[in-house]
């Protein structure tokens, strides 16, 4: 992939001469070439960041109509909410779980799917199936593994003598919170270990021939070798999948809608019930542009630790 | 001592790999032998993991139970215009990223992978207001523009790479046989890019045919909801009709896993902006 980027750099300094200084108006034509893509994302992704924006600063009425500016009322009334704490709390944990717990299991997907055995190319097939499934499916899936009364989950623990009674997974927030945590885990597997195998496959075979000539092997030539050179893969899949765990809606949507009280519930399970339930508008927007500016700040890091590679 | 070794480390990794599999595939199997049980099975308590009486009885009742039809279409219907419309978007923007050079490309490029950052839910309040604004809540061209937009980044980048990746002397050659740059792009461009075209357009089709919180937002009529909102019907008040839910989710989700693997090994390279290298 980066070789691509080497050869546009190149393209576009050949370009430059190619275009010269023949008027204002060849000046204006790579405007015109990038105009409907930039006019879709203005209109659909920056206008409604600008109207968020509005909307948390302003009083909305229950019929969401803005009634004038308010200053920071709308994020007062936020924190003044217990539940909302609880929610960051959630948020938190969440987050740092699912990506924490997904990286390690990723790296030994990755090690296994970097070797050479028979039936690799189905692992890698089969590995796809929850990326490639909407959310609301996978989630629904392990609602049903998970149901106290007709769920799979019971049953196995039963027959293999783990537990004697049936356990309501999905009942009090100890219990489910982490099923959610590994619901999302399932889905974040597959993207983790492909990201990882890609950057397996850039290290030199060489490196691991001298390192056992050394006398590294298995878990040394793992930790020296290895992992340093998986640093870059593993910073972009870490920062890209804190930014859609924390996005992540409709696992906890279909599992348990953050119940009991919010005690399961993230930013953004919050922020939906807050707009379209409580029909709390005003509060909402607020939730989403805190919630929009930590994205945007880990966006920006990944910028610029894309940009600095490809410089 | 060595070779024993070896032999251990070959049983680990055959013992990973059954669980890896066992794990990934379980929900699945789950789900295809529910949607393959009658209901008073479904229902058993305790309940056992195999159908006693196998019976396809869910995948035609299900026709008739919810608007499946309507919802096919509408899915259908919205992932296939607003791929087209991120394609129209994307390919003269990746274009001109590639063979371009104009004061602001940077920051254009910067702003496509911020955006493939933000997910409609953290913007879905601002959003909702301006769909509303354009009169499109509980329309299906609603969808269709947030897919799109929210897509462009993705195609935009797989593009522009694939686009790079094509010598310039081949447009070059066609320029000099008479063709304007639009007609270069069309006749020698895009055909030697069909595989970067191809992952993109799947690419979007899945996203926007697996979308979620968008259409629950702003759908509301039941004949015009996607597959994915539809499927929600199945999720009662009181009681959840698994096995209709499931023969539904297996006939949503065949589709997607079938393009997917058809893409699988260029969408790292789409998803992680130049992040890693291939």
């Amino acid at each position: 992939m980066n070789d691509t980027v080497v050869t546009s750099l190149q393209h576009n300094n050949k370009t430059i001469k190619g275009i010269g200084k023949k008027g204002k108006i060849k000046k204006l034509i790579p405007y015109l070439w990038i105009a409907p893509s930039v006019l879709l994302i203005a209109v659909i992704i920056f206008v409604p960041i600008l109207e968020l924006f509005l909307t948390s600063f302003s009083k909305v009425s229950l019929a969401g109509i803005r009634k004038g500016l308010i200053g920071f009322g709308n994020f007062k009334d936020l924190f003044s909410d217990k539940a909302f704490l609880i929610v960051l709390k959630n948020t938190l944990v969440w987050t740092i779980a699912v990506v924490g717990i997904s990286t390690v299991l990723s790296i030994g997907i990755a090690l296994i799917l970097n070797k050479k055995f028979p039936g690799r190319r189905i692992v890698r097939a089969v590995l796809i199936f929850p990326w490639a499934t909407s959310l609301i499916i996978t989630a629904a899936m392990w609602k049903y593994i998970f149901d106290f009364n007709y769920g799979i989950m019971n049953l196995i623990l039963q027959k293999a003598g783990i537990i004697k009674e049936n356990i309501y997974w999905l009942a009090k927030p100890e219990i489910s919170f982490p099923v959610l945590i590994w619901v999302g885990i399932f889905v974040t597997i597959p993207f983790t270990s492909f990201v990882i195998l890609a950057g397996l496959q850039t290290i030199p075979i060489v490196l691991y021939e001298s390192g056992s000539i050394d006398g590294a092997s298995g878990w040394r030539s793992f930790c020296y070798i290895t992992l340093p050179l998986l640093k870059e893969s593993l910073t972009v899949s870490t920062v890209l999948n804190v930014i859609y765990v924390f996005n992540s809606f409709p696992i906890i949507w279909t599992i348990t809608r953050g119940d009991p009280l919010n005690q399961t519930d993230t930013v953004v399970t919050y922020l939906y019930k807050m707009a379209f339930q409580a029909n709390k508008m005003g509060q909402a927007a607020a939730v989403s542009v805190i919630s929009f500016l930590i994205l945007l700040a880990f966006s920006i890091l990944y910028v610029s630790i894309v940009m600095r590679r490809s410089d | 001592m060595h070779s024993r070794k070896i032999t251990i480390g070959k049983c680990l990794m055959v013992v990973s790999v059954i669980v890896l599999l066992v794990v990934l595939l379980f929900p699945y199997v789950v789900m295809v032998l529910t949607a393959l049980k009658p209901k008073s099975e479904v229902y058993a308590i305790p309940p056992h993991f195999l159908p006693k009486v196998w019976t396809p009885g869910n995948f035609i009742d299900i026709w008739e139970k919810v608007m499946l039809v309507n919802f096919i279409t509408n899915t259908i219907f919205v992932a296939s215009l607003s791929t087209i419309i991120a394609l129209i978007c994307a390919i003269p923007a990746a274009y001109a990223l590639a063979r371009m050079r104009f004061k602001g490309s940077k920051a254009y490029l910067y702003m496509i992978i911020i955006t493939q950052m933000f997910s409609p839910i953290v913007l879905l309040v601002g959003l909702y207001r301006i769909i509303g604004m354009f009169g499109l809540i509980d329309s299906l061209w609603g969808l269709v523009l947030v897919d799109a937009a929210f897509n462009q980044a993705f195609a935009v980048w797989i593009l522009r790479g694939y686009f790079a990746s094509i010598p310039y002397e081949l447009e070059q050659a066609a320029w000099i046989d008479g063709c304007s740059k639009w007609q270069a792009l069309r006749k020698v461009l895009l055909p030697l890019s069909a595989p970067g075209i191809i992952t993109a357009l799947i690419f979007v089709f899945i996203a926007a045919w697996n979308e979620f919180t968008v259409a629950l937002t702003i759908m509301s009529t039941e004949h015009l909801k996607p597959l994915t909102v539809g499927i929600y019907a199945f999720f009662g008040r009181y009681d959840i009709q698994w096995q209709y839910l499931f023969a539904t989710s297996a006939i949503a989700t065949v589709p997607v896993i079938v393009l997917f693997l058809l893409i699988e090994k260029h969408l790292i390279s789409g998803l992680t902006a130049g992040g890693v290298k291939e």
